[in-house]
């Protein structure tokens, strides 16, 4: 597992917006984490860490979209692309 | 007898978009028990709110103080759903306009018990009965294995499943005096109906409430099978059964009950065994509504959550397309009415419950759901009552 402590400022923002909607510790927030993995990430969780990656990032994640972003690593991705 | 009632009109908080607009008014029914109508313009500018009674300022700035409650949460960063049409025969050609409701009353097919509450006739029962055949053939070829579930569910069951929060407005609690001599005897002396129907009798004399009346079917099959490993990895089950919904001043003839009946076909296993037989069991009731030429759409849907749940359920639901509904047409209101529904639950029953799969992670769900009140009312509405232009299938076994 690794842990997103690589001094990278988006990976370091995905981490403390999805701390801050799952309500978990940072450490949590590991790039293998996926939707499901632990009780918090169920659908309201989900929903949070899209309305915090919207005000975060300033972006606006549209319907199709939020069934892609089940993942650390798929948000990371996207987030990259959209920037 | 002078009836009295008052109109209020006021401005949302926030522009309601149009794919909103029946949630915000379906909503507001339960913003204040005197409300009787409430409506949003088209275009979303406007909410009017019909009162049984005449209320004076102090009453006025707290309820519309509660509806913009309702807006706000409702509408502030709203996720747009995706519409996703699945079939589409609405333009079917259908031989009826009328209501049948006024007919139906004529003719004593329906004696309304109370609101949202009706003993329905022979024709109606036939109906269902005809409906039901095919529902149950439906479950007959996925070999589902029947069951019986209870009228009754336990509070604790409920809540281990979220439903206090997702859906709150509409539950039914049952409960009974509490067993003890003095107490039943003061209410076998004293019970008595006041002249709107309500129990004159002081809430203390009731037990806590451990149960309510069931909301859905499938639940009962999901309590059964919580907390051990899924009986050879899948269950295809099927049941009929009551349930119940409150929907305040939103409960309206046939189409909207507080207590109707649904037959249900239940699958239980791993993702794609749920997913490839809620699309079969889709495939398969094509067929028999192109028999009988009914008239409806399928499209993604939400399930009714409450206001502080709904924004994200909402948007869930849309997002993973968890939900179908089987949109029948009413040609009296051109409009639609659901009478069935094709659902996904992904894990969220096998998490909460802790149903597992041989290797252990949380099983998924799924159910095919149809109202029976519902699917005969839209009969009914569509091909109206000379059973000359009833379907020949229909017909022959009626």
């Amino acid at each position: 597992m690794t842990n997103l402590t690589a001094p990278n400022t988006l990976d370091e923002r995905i981490r403390e917006a999805l701390a801050l909607a799952l309500q978990v510790s940072p450490d949590t927030i590991i790039t293998e984490l996926s939707f499901g993995d632990i009780p918090q990430w169920d659908s309201m969780g989900h929903m949070e860490v899209m309305m915090r990656l919207e005000e975060f990032f300033g972006i606006e994640i549209n319907t199709d979209t939020i069934s892609t972003l089940t993942s650390v690593a798929a948000i990371r991705a996207y987030l990259e692309n959209s920037h | 007898m002078t009836s009295l009632t008052q109109k209020i009109h006021f401005a949302p908080a926030f522009p309601i978009p149009d794919y909103l607009v029946g949630e915000v008014q379906s909503k507001l029914a339960y913003v204040d028990e005197n409300i009787r109508a409430a409506q949003v313009s088209p275009n979303g500018d406007d909410i009017q709110l019909t009162f049984g009674n005449a209320i004076d300022e102090e009453e006025k700035k707290l309820i519309e103080s509660k509806v913009q409650r309702v807006v706000t949460s409702l509408v502030k960063g709203a996720f747009k759903p995706k519409v996703q049409i699945l079939e589409d025969y609405l333009d079917r050609p259908l031989p009826y306009r009328e209501d049948p409701m006024a007919e139906l009353l004529r003719r004593g097919e329906l004696s309304e018990e109370a609101s949202g509450v009706y003993a329905l006739g022979p024709l109606l029962t036939r109906l269902i009965n005809w409906f039901e055949s095919r529902f149950v053939a439906l479950a007959d070829s996925f070999s589902a294995q029947p069951y019986r579930f209870p009228t009754l569910i336990p509070a604790r069951y409920m809540e281990r499943v979220g439903y206090f929060r997702a859906f709150p407005h509409s539950l039914s609690f049952a409960t009974h005096l509490h067993s003890e001599l003095d107490n039943i005897d003061q209410f076998a002396q004293h019970a008595a109906c006041d002249e709107q129907g309500n129990l004159n009798v002081p809430m203390e004399r009731f037990a806590q409430f451990k149960a309510l009346l069931s909301p859905a079917v499938c639940y009962h099959l999901y309590f059964a099978l919580a907390d051990k490993p899924l009986p050879n990895g899948r269950v295809t089950a099927t049941a009929v059964g009551n349930c119940f919904r409150y929907e305040s001043s939103n409960l309206t003839s046939l189409e909207r009950l507080w207590n109707f009946t649904m037959r249900e076909v239940i699958f239980v296993g791993p993702k794609e065994f749920v997913l490839e037989n809620r699309e079969i069991a889709r495939q398969r009731m094509q067929k028999v509504f192109a028999e009988i030429g009914l008239a409806y759409r399928v499209e993604s849907a939400n399930d009714p959550f409450f206001i502080g749940e709904f924004r994200k359920q909402v948007a869930f639901q849309s997002a993973f397309q968890l939900k179908y509904e089987i949109r029948a047409r009413l040609p009296f209101k051109d409009s639609t009415l659901a009478v069935g529904s094709y659902n996904y639950h992904q894990d969220f029953f096998g998490r909460h419950l802790n149903i597992t799969l041989p290797d252990g992670s949380p099983t998924h769900t799924g159910c095919v759901a149809f109202g029976l009140e519902r699917i005969a009312f839209a009969f009914l509405a569509q091909f109206g009552f000379d059973t000359a232009k009833w379907p020949k299938v229909i017909k022959e076994s009626i």
